[in-house]
């Protein structure tokens, strides 16, 4: 099962900044560069995740890929055919082929439908069965695919009488209405409550093993992505910065970005309240509009040194068994560790640089 | 999905009997209905929708009559406007002359005069005939004249001269002698006078003598194709019909019962077909955005800034004015009421997730627009509904007054308007002025109401609460 | 010997009054807080974690009511006090909260100067370089420099903002810090920052603080003692070692709640949860309010009310199975 459903190749998405008068007078013009140059591609059956903190252009990717934004400059193919500049019936097919699980699930759903409206939505647009028996039919189907059963109770029942996790499995439903092959999903526990999270993500699971889905996970997560995914691409500030399979990408970062993220992540094991964590990166994100040159990170890596600004961005590089970094100093990282870094800021002494 | 939509509608109505003021809006609906269809029944002169401004038909009434219910909070203050049927009928042959007699009894009961007393035959050839008038306290009077006119014929109390004359002749002798030197017979206030109490002051400040007054009238018929027909007497008195009369002695309860059906007509009419003009073009225009946005716009602008007031004349010198017109040029103006704020509730609406999740699924931007978007305006657009029925039927009104208005209708603002520009306000005839007024507000109501439901109804996480 | 008790709450019962009828999102709760400790208050969302917050300041949200119970402010009911009293003296003054979302309550139209200035002046009384020069040092105090003084919220990160407002409510000098969910809005470096602050200001200054979340995995990084709500009562209530150590939390919720929450470090073929959802306070269950969704429940679980007792030293729980002999 190595042949790729979906491929993105230099995938592009800038967005255009307001201008001044003074701006529009000079011809200037300011770029958002949200997604800057992003390339991976996912096997047919793979979770493969997409991790960052806010800001980094994981959504953006994840609805250039739904062809919710019309995509700036690269190239999107999904199944074999290029969906880049897709219009009409194709696009029509291409919204039957991936479908998109949105955050918030309090707003996905118009709140003056009923499950039943919101679950044939997708059927009516696309014209799908041949009577309304045969909708409802389906219908009461995916929602015990779902778990929300008896469904008699959930069709005629409204969003907001639902809880989270409830909203979340019917959201999950209507992507499934439509068979698609390609599951976006953005964040789709985050905002439902811990206990129930695991059991959102365990259906999830199943389902993509039942009916051979693909899905794109976008999550600022790594601990959830850890358990759910097969493979795992952090982005930062537009761009991939490594990729692998999440375990690895985890337990063996080789970016210094990864590190950072990795080390502010908080587990629940004793021992660790009586120690500040220890996140090796410093100053703060900064913005799309003005996007460093050179290596993106370096302003905040602790192991910059004079190239990593002064010369080209660095590419994913392979560094064996499919873990792919883009960092001019891995190699001196892993071996040296923390006796790799140049500066000596570190969250450790979190005061002084917290405004930087 | 015909069933579908069926059954969702059963359920918004059994939703929306469990809201009391949407009730309450329904209960008053239903009310105006009835009054449009029980109108035959409920008017008091039955050619009013025809003849509202033929000054003719309504010359015999009380000039600014209260309503006569304010009797049962004054005593019995005002006499009630009446006509009175002749009584004793009877003919008897004078020589070749051929008199027919008749008495009108009328029973005064009232703390004050009546505003006029008419008599009124219609005539035909030669004729002669003589009017007899006794007081309770036996003082009479009598009157007399002949004519060839045929046709209608009266006798106004307080127009006549000569009826002036002979009440002045009967009651000055009552008063000090050196009052009536003073006065000008042909210029008294007869009515008054006529029903006054036979003492000093008579002339000057007459009190009431309730009692039964007969005016005796005796018809000489010269020729034997001479005739008198249609003979009554009309008490014009201080309070008429349920809501009174105006200023051209209009009966005002009838006015406003043949107004309901335009009221609802207009106010429903423009409100609805303005309402769903500017709600789908708001919402477009605040869905789509960019350039359509800015077109839109700026044809809204325009829409708004041009004066109505000269294209309303110049079409009403190219057309006939009719209500029907008048309606489709107000919905022209009025589309422009809600699309200011449907714009920007679209605008709020959009940025929802659902929207984004329609998009995703394939929804094209005519299914978001009327599936999505459009019935969560509903709610407002039934509000500015229930606001622009009293501003259109105001604002019928006054286009009524550049000529524009449909002579041949009454309507609730014609009233109103008519009421204002004869200064009701500053004469404090409230019974021209509250009726019409309360009429609008509720039908104003009536719909807000109803609008308001629909609101709790179709914003199912206000339910929650 | 024990450090001396800073708050101390007695059967606190805060009921909400609501057309459904009543709701009793607090029932009976007891525990105490010492001076410079960390007070983890962890449970799913409606568990009343949030109400109990709003409780200890005497600021129910309506139609919520403190119906019966002590909040002992250094020895003072301030249940008994009144509101004004309340407002002078305990709110603020001695316990302050930051409220989830709080850092996107900063009025967007003021410098930051002119709100954190409102807020000291509400108080006290003080001339104007004395409350500049104090602003200046609760913002050092939270590693901000003095310019922020001057600017706008939307100039801020989030984390900026967050360190603002914790510094808004430690200007009067409190001995007891509430917050709730400070770092769920936050991205991971950011989050790891806040902790970082909030612990290094327990040791510096010697606050003590209530932290309130829904993860555990956050209250195992900051706090000394953890208290597990479910269905407006203590579910369990042990130290950080008690509940994080190798034997495990004791009352079952805990244990699921812990299973259910992820491991970076730790390859797992699936995650545990927890089935149901919290129950209908309205009408809770009989007995045991877990029992309906617990895994190794017993006759007498539905059956007689339990309370919470004392397993071994500083751990509460209130679990049948604990006392089953």
């Amino acid at each position: 099962m190595t042949e790729p459903i979906l491929t993105v190749e230099n995938l592009t998405k800038w967005f255009p900044v307001k201008r001044s008068l003074r701006q529009v007078l000079r011809g200037e013009r300011t770029w958002v560069r949200a997604v800057d140059g992003v390339s991976f591609s996912v096997n047919k059956g793979e979770i493969f995740g997409l991790v960052g903190e806010s800001g980094c252009g994981k959504t953006t990717t994840g609805k250039l890929i739904m062809k919710l934004l019309e995509i700036t400059d690269g190239k999107l193919t999904v199944k074999g055919r290029d969906a880049t500049h897709v219009r009409g019936s194709a696009l029509a097919e291409h919204r039957r082929d991936v479908q998109m699980i949105f955050q918030d699930p309090y707003s996905s759903m118009n709140p003056r439908f009923t499950i039943r409206d919101v679950l044939m939505e997708p059927l009516e647009i696309h014209k799908v069965g041949k009577s309304e028996s045969e909708r409802d039919a389906w219908v009461r189907e995916i929602l015990q695919e779902v778990k929300l059963s008896p469904p008699d109770e959930f069709l005629v029942r409204h969003p907001h009488m639902l809880s989270g996790g409830q909203r979340q499995r019917a959201a999950t439903a209507r992507t499934l209405m439509l068979n698609p092959s390609i599951i976006v999903a953005d964040e789709p526990v985050s905002m439902i409550d811990l206990s129930t999270r695991a059991e959102i993500l365990y259906m999830m699971k199943q389902l993509q093993r039942e009916m051979g889905l693909t899905y794109i996970y976008v999550t600022h997560d790594l601990s959830t992505a850890r358990y759910f995914v097969d493979r795992l691409a952090v982005m930062y500030l537009g761009r991939i910065i490594e990729m692998g399979r999440g375990g690895t990408v985890i337990d063996e970062a080789l970016h210094p970005y990864t590190k950072a993220l990795i080390g502010a992540v908080c587990e629940p094991v004793a021992g660790r309240v009586n120690q500040d964590k220890d996140v090796p990166i410093k100053g703060e994100i900064p913005a799309a509009t003005n996007i460093p040159p050179g290596c993106r990170f370096h302003p905040r890596c602790l192991y910059a040194v004079r190239e990593c600004w002064e010369e080209e961005e660095p590419t994913l590089v392979d560094v064996g068994g499919g873990h792919f970094v883009a960092c001019r100093r891995y190699d001196e990282i892993r071996r040296l560790g923390p006796a790799a870094r140049t500066s000596e800021a570190s969250l450790g002494v979190r005061r002084k640089n917290a405004s930087a | 999905m015909r069933r579908d939509q069926g059954s969702q509608l059963r359920t918004l109505l059994r939703e929306f009997r469990q809201v009391r003021f949407g009730m309450v809006g329904a209960a008053l609906f239903v009310v105006f209905l009835l009054i449009v269809a029980c109108e035959p029944f409920l008017l008091s002169y039955g050619e009013v929708n025809s003849r509202w401004r033929d000054m003719l038909y309504w010359a015999d009434g009380p000039r600014y009559a209260l309503p006569v219910w304010v009797n049962w909070f004054t005593g019995k203050d005002y006499a009630v406007s009446q006509v009175l049927e002749p009584e004793g009928l009877s003919e008897s042959q004078v020589g070749t002359m051929r008199i027919v007699s008749m008495d009108f009894p009328y029973a005064f009961q009232a703390g004050r005069p009546p505003k006029d007393l008419v008599l009124k035959m219609t005539i035909t050839g030669r004729v002669t005939y003589s009017l007899l008038v006794e007081r309770p306290d036996g003082r009479s009077m009598t009157y007399q004249k002949s004519t060839t006119s045929t046709g209608a014929q009266e006798l106004r109390i307080s127009i006549d001269q000569n009826l002036r004359e002979r009440v002045f002749q009967m009651m000055a002798s009552a008063d000090d002698p050196a009052v009536a030197a003073t006065k000008n017979p042909k210029q008294i206030d007869a009515v008054p006078i006529l029903f006054g109490e036979a003492k000093p002051g008579v002339l000057t400040n007459p009190e009431v003598v309730q009692g039964t007054y007969h005016l005796r009238l005796q018809v000489a018929l010269a020729s034997d194709e001479a005739r008198v027909d249609k003979a009554e007497l009309i008490v014009a008195g201080g309070v008429s019909g349920l809501l009174g009369t105006d200023g051209q002695k209009r009966d005002l309860w009838s006015g406003l019962i043949a107004g309901t059906k335009w009221a609802l007509i207009i106010g429903l009419l423009t409100s609805l077909i303005s309402v769903i003009v500017g709600v789908i073009y708001g919402v477009t225009s605040g869905y789509f955005g960019g350039w359509v946005d800015a077109l839109m716009n700026r044809v809204f602008e325009v829409a708004v800034n041009i004066p109505l007031l000269p294209i309303l004349i110049v079409l009403s010198a190219v057309f006939k004015p009719s209500i029907w017109l008048m309606i489709a040029l107000m919905c022209l103006f009025f589309w422009t009421g809600p699309v200011k704020t449907v714009r920007s509730i679209a605008l709020q609406i959009k940025e929802n997730t659902y929207i984004e999740a329609a998009h995703g699924l394939g929804a094209s931007h005519r299914r978001i627009l009327f599936r999505h978007m459009l019935p969560q305006l509903v709610p407002y657009a039934f509000a500015s509904m229930a606001l622009a029925v009293p501003g259109a039927i105001t604002y019928e009104a006054s286009v009524s007054l550049i000529g524009l208005g449909d002579a041949t209708v009454v309507t609730w603002g014609q009233i109103l308007f008519d009421a204002f520009s004869s200064g009701a306000v500053l004469q404090g005839i409230w019974w021209w002025i509250v009726p019409p007024g309360l009429a609008i507000a509720f039908m104003g109501m009536t719909f807000a109401f109803m609008g308001f439901a629909m609101d709790t109804i179709l914003n199912p996480r206000l339910k929650t609460r | 010997m024990e450090k001396e008790r800073v708050l101390e709450v007695k059967d606190l019962e805060l009921h909400y009054f609501t057309r459904k009828g009543v709701v009793k999102a607090v029932d009976k709760l007891s525990f105490f807080l010492r001076r410079g400790e960390t007070l983890g208050v962890v449970g799913e969302s409606g568990c009343g974690k949030t109400t109990m917050g709003t409780a200890l300041l005497k600021m129910p949200t309506p139609p919520g009511r403190i119906v019966g119970g002590e909040i002992r402010v250094d020895g003072q009911d301030i249940l008994k006090l009144s509101e004004n009293e309340v407002r002078r003296r305990v709110r603020w003054e001695n316990v302050a909260m930051v409220f989830q979302g709080a850092m996107n309550c900063l009025t967007p139209v003021y410098t930051i100067r002119k709100q954190m200035r409102e807020t000291l002046l509400q108080h006290r009384e003080m001339p104007k370089p004395e409350i500049e020069r104090r602003m200046k040092q609760y913002l050092n105090l939270v590693g901000l420099p003095d310019d922020v003084l001057s600017r706008y919220p939307h100039e801020l990160s989030g984390g900026m903002k967050q360190r603002v407002v914790i510094a808004m409510a430690l200007f009067l000098e409190p001995k007891v810090v509430i917050c709730d969910e400070p770092t769920t809005a936050l991205d991971v470096v950011v989050q790891a920052q806040i902790i970082n602050l909030l612990k290094d200001l327990k040791a510096e200054l010697g606050l003590s603080f209530i932290f309130i979340t829904h993860d555990l995995s956050i209250e195992a990084e900051v706090s000394d003692r953890i208290l597990v709500m479910y269905a407006g009562r203590i579910a369990e209530l042990g130290t950080n070692d008690q509940i994080y150590g190798p034997q495990g939390p004791a009352h079952p919720y805990t244990q699921r709640l812990l299973a259910a929450t992820p491991r970076l470090h730790e390859e797992v073929a699936e995650l545990a949860f927890i089935p149901g959802t919290p129950p209908d306070l309205v009408d809770p269950p009989t007995g045991c309010r877990f029992h309906p969704r617990c895994a190794v429940v017993m006759e007498r679980c539905s059956r007689d009310d339990i309370m919470l007792r004392e397993i071994e030293p500083d751990h509460l729980v209130a679990c049948w199975r604990c006392f089953h002999d």
